[in-house]
Formats: structure tokens, C-alpha cells, sequence
């Protein structure tokens, strides 16, 4: 049987770091992920920081893979951070820049499928000197302990895919829906409160429309988060940041506030989409095809529809590197182009042969390229106290990590900062040839405990709050409950902050939460600030968000014919909420009778027994098919990921 | 790891053919009805590719040195390239000689049993396709094992080696036309050639396999980009081969007509579908259903 030092269960950002850090540091590690190509399975906002603090290092992005700053494919650089309030079609907008650059050395945007893949080629190259490496496609099913008689336990990886191997270490990157964890018992599943349901979709934009619109040069981005009416009363906000030439535009909703009055997160996309302010950044020109004659032979309609299809991907490429510098000068240094002109030129050319061709015209509207949702664990509540079990360390969203406290997002960096640490434990119980939990689990416990984030998490960090409090300096205090009002009146006079800070620091971490995650803050205050303080923004178009349906045929889904989830209860609520809650619409109410007795009707000859209907009764039933593995229903549900190549492929992720 | 005992062990050849592409239809021919080979474009045949990574597993899971080897004109080079690329091949001999012309199938075998005795070491194992798509010469393999004095097993889909004992043991698939398919698990000793049926698949199910063949695949690419410096060119005085046993003169048969059957004229009927009409999709759906059922 093989046996390996490390192995490393997920293959997200958080796995590929442990790995490429096990590496550096000798150690044989064999890196398992299910989907195929790797980064297939990721989804994230999403801005990737790297961070600094006074009280400890933190592990960086930059520090994991050298040449990062260099050669990542990153999207743009994050140099502006907006939060905005909304009512209606009014906006009041606040400048958070100086709290996005509080302790912040960097922060990209970044598509976590096309990032991953750059991370596994490094993380891959670095293995194989240490004769280890990733294998894609690979799902772990179960972990097997058994004594080796010797006093210490081994443990046998058992996938779906490949036959059993051993492991001395274990290092579960497996994410949020992790199944190591529940297999191994570290820890029970993430209540809803300790969780957030993110939907997002991907838009494009032509980068110099990008630059223009938003103002900035062709390297930096903007992040613009919303709060507000969006939320139809639930507890979360809307995000929308700009990469280099798409925009990444979601909703984060607590999933406790989800459940308790269920609704589509594809209506609230939706929604979301269509508020001016929102429009006004995601719209584009689209070219609008004219309906088909479909008294025409058949022969001479299918002549239009290839001819028309084959010119507008030639109008869509040509529209695209005309409006992009990047790919502009990258068209004219291949020699596709002798110079701009040309390029103009023939986009003219081929947007009047569509006119005229085939009466092709030009509206205003938005190019939606892909729809994801994935859940967030919301490290305050879900970070693991104990984030080991046997011989498995926990990081990454598999331990419950994330800072996602009011407009602070963050989970990526703080999934890297814990791979680096384990892959330290990792290193240190191979050298004293230990890997028991007593040692390497506490081991590790005890780095994740110097990390500056694991403080970060547990606690509000003040310091932040105060800058928060002063980007908000001009909102009128009205609005705001009596508490509030005093707590950023006193905040806001300089003098007095401390002392306010030192108030706040007294109350307990509970009662703070419960104030800063209230529907108040949430919702009502800023619905309440715009109302009062907003101004009018006017769409300058309507825009057709994709129905669910139009989505999920745009995903890319590899049927899995084994089920992977199974409905425990088909009457819980639970279970009757995911009928609205699964982003794509795997579960359905379906009514059935239910019998009782037998009953006789009829007389003489025709008499017959009849059951009698006692209640027309609704199951809830699942269709796993279209089923994007967000982990929504898992929490009442047998919940596993899709075995090893199957189940969804993101692009952008 | 435990499945490095005994670093090659096994040493393997692999015999491959450069053969037109016929899949991209550009395939043209002389006057006289033979392949105008010069328009045609060649590349790797097909089966040869099948017993290509059959040979990679043979590197993969028993660390076997792998020799892969063609008779053709100098552009068959090429064929050993795409060779490399999916074995991962440690050297690459090519026989070529004018004298080695219109060899049949026994005349090739000559050679190439000519050629893998001159490899350098003893070989154990020798891998070679089903047959060539440009005629039918599936009989290379059984003859070039027959006059190597090597066992044969024909039509493999999966094979192991048993290191220690050199034994190997092959699935065999036997399509009994008109009945049923067996599938025959058969072992014998080494050396033995193998012929790949074209349903073989390899399947690597330990890590360390996968570890490895990702590996050598990237291994692969990089020497297949410096193919020439594992490459040998070898003559017939080279290889030192009796002349009356090779090409055309060794050749018992000798192939004098080429006739095409002409292919039955226009006999498609094709029809053109609106992709909108449910009706006529469902009818296709249920014609290739039909098909796939064999219920024509
Ligand atoms: C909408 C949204 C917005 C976000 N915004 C931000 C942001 O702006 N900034 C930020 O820093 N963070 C953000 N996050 C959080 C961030 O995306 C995550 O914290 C991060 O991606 C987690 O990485 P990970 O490696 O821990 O887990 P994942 O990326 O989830 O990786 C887990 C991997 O394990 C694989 N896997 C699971 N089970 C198995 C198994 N049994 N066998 C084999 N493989 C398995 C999966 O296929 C997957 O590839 C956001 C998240 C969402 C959903
Ligand atoms: S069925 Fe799949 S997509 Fe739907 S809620 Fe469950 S995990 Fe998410």
C-alpha cells in the first residue's frame, strides 16, 4: 500500500498553500482534489488581501508563492472601497478606502478558478521535487484508523476513485461542506447561524468601458459594497468589484435570516441587479438579433442562423479587444492587427454587415457569463476551538475561519496563514516522528493561536471600528437608534474616542455582535440614510437579469448518476425551505395523497373496497442533477460532494 | 511507496507504424489506386498510439526502460516523436533503408526482430498495436513474436506484470462475432509481445501511479522536444540482417492490384432538422436510440 508524510485533502486556495508550503519544507505531500481541472469547484467574491499587524506575522499570499506580485494572474488592484446605502433608486455612498487599507500591504481581485490553476502549477512543481504532487479528480470518501500495534494509529485514506492508501498526516483543506470533518467526528455540522449563503454572478465589461466608468487606470480596481433595500428585510449585503474585464456582483445573506422566511437567491440577484445604481455599473451594448421568418424554408433559416452566429463571435471578439488595451496591443503584437485603426475598422465593418444582413440591432443591456453559490463559514461563530482531530489538521473554511464582520470580508488570506501553520506543525511532528493529536494537533493549535487573525476573529478589532465610525462622519445621526446615535456621537469626537473604544471593549463580544448584525445595521439604518441624505441616481437602461433556468443551462455540470445528497426528512421545514433556497432549483414540493381504512361503496354485485383519502400531504423531493454543490441543504440532509470529475465546472469561479 | 523493487527490471519495446490520418479525410491516392503517401498527411497510427500507453504503464508501475522502435522512411521519425510524447520512450530507433521497400508483414517482423535484438539489452516485453489503419497488417506483432521466439497474447485491455515470478497476465477481449464477447484472463512467462486490443485502457489506481505517470508525462514532453538526440537511425548493414529475409525480396506475398471498393454511392439520406421543432428532435433522439439499441 502506498503511504505518504501529508496528505492534503482539497485542493482550494487553502490546500494548494499547504502544499506548496510542505514542499518548501521537505516533506513528501500528495495533494487530493475532486473537481477536475483543479480550481473547477471554487467560488469566491472576491478580493484577496495580503495583511499586516503590529502583534505577529501573518502568513501572506506573497510569501507562498515568491514570483505572486509578478505572475499571478490576478484581476485588478483594489485601490478604492465603497460602501453603499440604499432606498429605492437613492444612494449615499461612503468612502471606505482608508478602513480597506487599514493593515493592508495589497489586495487583488481575483477569479478563484483561474488563480487556483496558478497556484497548483506552482504548488505542483514545487511537490514533485519532494516526490509529491496533486492528483485532480479524486474523491475522499472515508479515513480509516487502525492501531499499528506499535502504540500509534494509522490511518488509511479511502476515495472514490483510487485504491486505499496510507497517511501519517492529514490536512483537511476540503472547505466549508467539509466531509473530513464529519467523517472524522472533529466537530459536528456549522449551525446556520455561523454561516452565509453567497450568490454571485459574473458580468462582462470591456476594460477601457471599465475604466472609464468607474474611473480608474487600467490597474486599478474598485470594490462598492451595498446594504439596504436589497434585502428584501434579511440580514446581508450586495458586493461588486470590478476585475480586469468582468465584474464580480453578489449577495452575501446570513443563512439563519435565509431560513427563517426562505427566499430565491436568484430573485435576489435579480433584484439586485436591476437597482439603478447597480444597472448603471454592469450595463453594456449588446447586439440583439432580429426574430427568425419562420415562413422562410428551412434550409435558408438555418443559412441565417449559422451565418448570424458565426458574425456576431467575430463582432463580440473584435468589440472586445477594440475596448481593451491589454488585449488591443496584445492583438497588434501577434500581428492579428497592423494597428488600432484596423482594428476599428473591421469592428465597423462587421457591425454594419449585422445591421444590414441580417437586421441586427444595438440596445443597452448586461452580459452575464457565470452564476455561482457557494456557503461562507463566518469565523466568529464557526472557527474550530479544537482544529485537529487524530491526525487531521484543519484549515481554510474547513476550520470555520473568515473575518466577515460588517464591510470586512475576508477568508482567503486567513485559509493561506493556517496552511502555512499546519504545514509547520506537519514538519515539526515528522522531525520528533510524532503525529499524534497530543502533539501535532496541539502543536498547530498553539500557531494558529499566535496568529494575529485568530484574534482578529474572535474579537472586534476597534482600532478598524474607529476608522469605519470616521468614513462615516458626515451621515447625519438622526436615523439611528437612540444607543447608536450616542455610541458614533461620542466616536466621532476624537477626544472621547478612546473612551468610547474602552466602553465598547467592556461590553461583551455578544452584545456588540448583536448591535453591528442587527437588522438595523444592516437594513433599516441604511434605508434610512439614503432616504434622508441619498441622491437620485437615474438608470441610464434596463437591464434583462437571466432567468434560473437560462443560468443553470449556461452551467457547465457533469451528471453525477449516483446521488450524492440524501433528503433526511422530506417534511421538514428545513428541507421545505431549500424549495426556495437551493440556487438551483434541485428541490421541488411535490403534493401526495395519503390513504387510510378501507371503505365499501357500491351495492349488491359492484360492491368494492376503497381506501379513503386522509390528507393530501407535500414532500419535498431532490433532483441532484443540477445541483452546484453550494452545501445550502446540507444542513439537514447525508450531504457529500459529487464524486471525483463529476458535479459543477466553474470557469471564473 | 512500496512498488520500486528492482529498478529496471523490465526492459520493453514498443513498435509503432506511421500510418496516413485518415480521421481528417485528407487522404489521396495515386493513379495506380496504392496511398499517394507524399499528400497525405502521417502521424502516429492510431493503435500504435493504444500500445504507446500501454508501454507507459509498463514505465509507470514496474519502472521499465522503454525502446520504442518503427521500420519506415525517414519521416517516421515523426511517428516516434508522438511515440515519446505518450510513453515517455528512453530511446527511439528508426530502420530505414532503402532495401526494407515493400516488406510484407513477415519481412517487417524480420526487421523488427533484427532491430530489438540490437537494443542493447535483453528485452522482456514487447508491445504492438491491433493492426495499422492503412492495410491490414495486424499480423506483424504475432509474427515478429514468433520470430523472436517470444510468447504472444493477442488483443490485451488490461495487463499486470508479476516482477518476481515474470509472469505476465493479460485480459484478453475475443469478440465472437455473431454471438458474445469473452473476456480470457491468460498469463505466460516472459519475454512475451503483446498485442493491444483497441478497448485497452490503463487505469492507474494507486497515487503513486498517478504521481508518477503525471510525472513522466511531463518528462515525455520535454525529451519529445529534444527527440532527436534519443534517436537512431538504423540500415539494413546495421542492423545486420540477411538481405533475402527483408523488403521486397523477403516478402512471400507480394500485393499486385489495388482495388478500390468504391464506396456505395450517395446512399445517406440526409435531412435537414430545425433545431427549434421538439417533434423532429424527439425523432432523432428516438432514431439514435434505436441505433445505439441495434435495432435498426
Ligand atoms: C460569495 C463569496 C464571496 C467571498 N468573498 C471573499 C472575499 O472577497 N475575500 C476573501 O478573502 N474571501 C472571500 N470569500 C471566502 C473565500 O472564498 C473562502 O474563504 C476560500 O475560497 C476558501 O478556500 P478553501 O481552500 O478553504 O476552501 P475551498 O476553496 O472551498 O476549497 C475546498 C476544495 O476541496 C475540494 N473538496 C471538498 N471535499 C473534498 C473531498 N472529500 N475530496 C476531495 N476534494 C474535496 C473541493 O472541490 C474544493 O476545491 C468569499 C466566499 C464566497 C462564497
Ligand atoms: S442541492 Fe446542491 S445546489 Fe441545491 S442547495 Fe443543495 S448543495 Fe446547494
Amino acid at each position: 500500500m502506498d503511504r505518504f508524510d501529508a496528505v492534503i485533502v482539497g485542493g482550494g486556495s487553502a490546500g494548494l498553500a499547504a502544499l506548496m508550503e510542505l514542499s518548501k519544507l521537505g516533506i513528501q505531500a500528495v495533494l487530493l482534489e475532486s473537481g477536475k481541472p483543479i480550481g473547477s469547484k471554487s467560488v469566491t467574491g472576491g478580493i484577496l488581501y495580503s495583511k499586516n499587524y503590529p502583534n505577529g506575522k501573518v502568513y501572506n499570499v506573497e510569501d507562498i508563492y515568491p514570483d505572486f506580485l509578478d505572475e499571478a494572474p490576478v484581476e485588478r488592484r483594489i485601490t478604492r472601497y465603497y460602501l453603499n446605502a440604499l432606498s429605492g433608486s437613492k444612494v449615499y455612498t461612503v468612502d471606505l478606502s482608508e478602513a480597506h487599507e487599514y493593515r493592508t500591504n495589497f489586495a487583488y481581485s481575483v477569479l478563484m478558478s483561474r488563480l487556483n490553476k496558478w497556484f497548483a502549477a506552482r504548488a505542483e512543481e514545487e511537490a514533485a521535487k519532494m516526490g509529491g504532487g496533486i492528483i485532480e479528480g479524486v474523491h475522499v470518501r472515508d479515513i480509516v484508523w487502525m492501531d499499528d500495534g506499535r502504540g500509534s494509529r494509522n490511518s488509511i485514506i479511502v476515495t472514490d476513485e483510487l485504491e486505499e492508501f496510507g497517511a501519517r498526516a492529514i490536512i483537511a483543506a476540503d472547505g466549508v461542506n467539509s466531509e473530513v470533518a464529519l467523517i472524522s467526528n472533529a466537530r459536528g455540522k456549522f449551525e446556520p447561524e455561523a454561516l452565509y449563503q453567497g450568490v454571485k454572478c459574473i458580468v462582462r465589461l470591456p476594460e477601457d468601458v471599465m475604466d472609464e466608468r468607474f474611473n480608474i487606470s487600467s490597474d486599478e480596481g474598485v470594490a462598492h459594497l451595498f446594504a439596504g433595500d436589497i434585502s428584501k428585510g434579511h440580514n446581508g449585503g450586495g458586493f461588486l468589484y470590478t476585475n480586469r474585464d468582468t465584474l464580480s456582483v453578489g449577495l452575501v445573506y446570513h443563512l439563519d435570516s435565509l431560513l427563517k422566511s426562505p427566499i430565491e437567491p436568484y430573485n435576489l440577484l435579480n433584484e439586485f441587479l436591476t437597482i439603478p445604481v447597480v444597472t448603471n455599473y454592469i450595463v453594456d451594448e449588446v447586439a440583439v438579433p432580429k426574430e427568425l421568418d419562420r415562413t422562410l424554408p428551412k434550409e435558408e433559416q438555418l443559412r441565417i442562423r449559422f451565418g448570424l452566429s458565426r458574425l456576431l463571435k467575430q463582432y463580440e471578439e473584435l468589440r472586445y479587444t477594440y475596448y481593451s488595451k491589454h488585449a488591443r496591443l496584445d492583438a497588434i503584437r501577434r500581428g492579428l492587427y497592423s494597428n488600432e485603426d484596423e482594428i476599428k475598422t473591421r469592428l465597423e465593418e462587421v457591425r454594419g454587415r449585422l445591421e444590414r444582413e441580417y437586421g441586427v440591432t444595438f440596445a443597452k443591456n448586461y452580459v452575464e457569463m457565470e452564476y455561482s453559490c457557494k456557503l461562507v463559514p463566518d469565523g466568529k461563530r464557526a472557527m474550530m476551538g479544537k482544529p485537529y482531530k487524530n491526525n487531521i489538521l484543519f484549515i481554510g473554511d474547513a476550520a470555520g475561519k473568515g473575518i466577515f464582520l460588517g464591510t470586512r470580508i475576508e477568508g482567503i488570506n486567513i485559509g493561506i496563514d493556517d496552511a502555512a501553520r499546519a504545514a509547520r506543525a506537519v514538519a515539526m511532528a515528522k522531525k520528533m516522528n510524532n503525529f499524534s493529536e497530543d502533539y501535532m494537533g496541539r502543536y498547530y493549535t498553539q500557531l494558529v493561536e499566535e496568529s494575529p487573525y485568530t484574534d482578529d476573529i474572535r474579537r472586534i478589532d476597534f482600532e478598524y471600528m474607529k476608522i469605519f465610525v470616521r468614513a462615516c462622519g458626515n451621515i447625519p445621526l438622526e436615523p439611528f437608534p437612540l444607543f447608536l446615535r450616542l455610541a458614533f456621537m461620542l466616536i466621532q469626537k476624537t477626544a472621547v474616542q478612546e473612551l468610547a473604544a474602552a466602553i465598547a471593549r467592556m461590553m461583551a463580544q455578544s452584545t456588540l455582535l448583536k448591535i453591528i448584525e442587527s437588522n438595523d445595521a444592516y437594513v433599516r439604518i441604511p434605508m434610512e440614510v439614503a432616504r434622508k441624505v441619498g441622491s437620485e441616481v437615474k438608470p441610464i437602461a434596463e437591464v434583462r437579469p437571466l432567468s434560473i433556468d437560462e443560468r443553470i443551462a449556461r452551467l457547465k455540470i457533469r451528471e453525477d448518476e449516483v446521488p450524492h445528497i440524501r433528503i433526511k426528512d422530506p417534511r421538514s421545514r428545513f428541507i421545505k425551505a431549500m424549495v426556495h433556497l437551493c440556487p438551483t432549483r434541485c428541490y421541488m414540493m411535490e403534493a401526495s395523497e395519503e390513504m387510510e381504512g378501507k371503505e365499501e361503496v357500491g351495492k349488491g354485485e359492484g360492491v368494492k373496497t376503497e381506501a379513503r383519502l386522509k390528507a393530501v400531504v407535500s414532500n419535498v423531493i431532490l433532483q441532484h442533477e443540477g445541483c452546484i454543490e453550494c452545501g445550502t441543504c446540507s444542513g439537514e440532509t447525508e450531504w457529500r460532494h459529487t464524486r471525483g470529475e463529476k458535479g459543477i465546472v466553474y470557469e471564473y469561479g | 511507496m512500496d512498488d520500486d523493487d528492482g529498478e529496471g527490471v523490465i526492459n520493453a519495446a514498443v513498435m509503432v507504424k506511421l500510418e496516413p490520418d485518415l480521421s481528417e479525410g485528407n487522404v489521396s491516392y495515386n493513379p495506380d489506386g496504392t496511398l499517394n503517401r507524399s499528400q497525405t498527411k502521417n502521424i502516429l497510427g492510431p493503435h500504435s498510439a493504444i500500445a504507446c500507453r500501454a508501454a507507459m504503464y509498463a514505465k509507470v508501475c514496474y519502472d521499465a526502460w522503454v525502446g520504442a522502435c518503427s521500420m519506415g522512411p525517414p519521416t517516421a521519425e515523426i511517428a516516434l516523436k508522438d511515440a515519446m510524447v505518450i510513453c515517455c520512450a528512453d530511446e527511439l530507433h528508426l530502420y530505414s533503408d532503402r532495401i526494407f521497400a515493400g516488406a510484407d508483414t513477415l519481412a517487417t517482423a524480420e526487421t523488427i526482430k533484427h532491430g530489438i535484438m540490437k537494443m542493447g539489452r535483453r528485452i522482456d516485453l514487447v508491445f504492438s498495436g491491433h493492426r495499422a489503419v492503412d492495410g491490414e497488417t495486424g499480423q506483424t506483432g504475432p509474427q515478429t513474436a514468433w520470430k523472436l521466439g517470444f510468447n504472444f497474447i493477442g488483443n490485451v485491455i488490461e495487463y499486470s506484470i508479476d516482477l518476481r515470478s515474470r509472469m505476465i497476465n493479460a485480459r484478453r477481449k475475443v469478440d465472437l462475432p455473431g454471438l458474445y464477447t469473452i473476456i480470457e484472463d491468460v498469463e505466460c512467462p516472459l519475454p512475451a509481445l503483446i498485442a493491444l486490443d483497441p478497448s485497452y485502457r490503463d487505469n492507474y489506481r494507486k497515487v503513486s501511479e498517478r504521481l508518477r505517470y503525471a510525472r513522466l508525462e511531463k518528462e515525455a514532453r520535454k525529451r519529445a522536444e529534444d527527440y532527436k538526440s534519443y534517436l537512431r537511425i538504423w540500415s539494413a548493414k546495421d542492423l545486420g540482417v540477411d538481405v533475402r529475409y527483408i523488403g521486397l525480396a523477403g516478402s512471400p506475398t507480394i500485393v499486385y492490384k489495388v482495388e478500390k471498393i468504391p464506396k456505395a454511392k450517395a446512399s445517406r439520406r440526409a435531412k435537414v432538422v430545425d433545431p427549434n421543432n421538439v417533434e423532429e428532435l424527439r425523432e432523432i433522439g428516438n432514431l439514435i436510440l434505436n441505433i445505439a439499441l441495434g435495432e435498426r
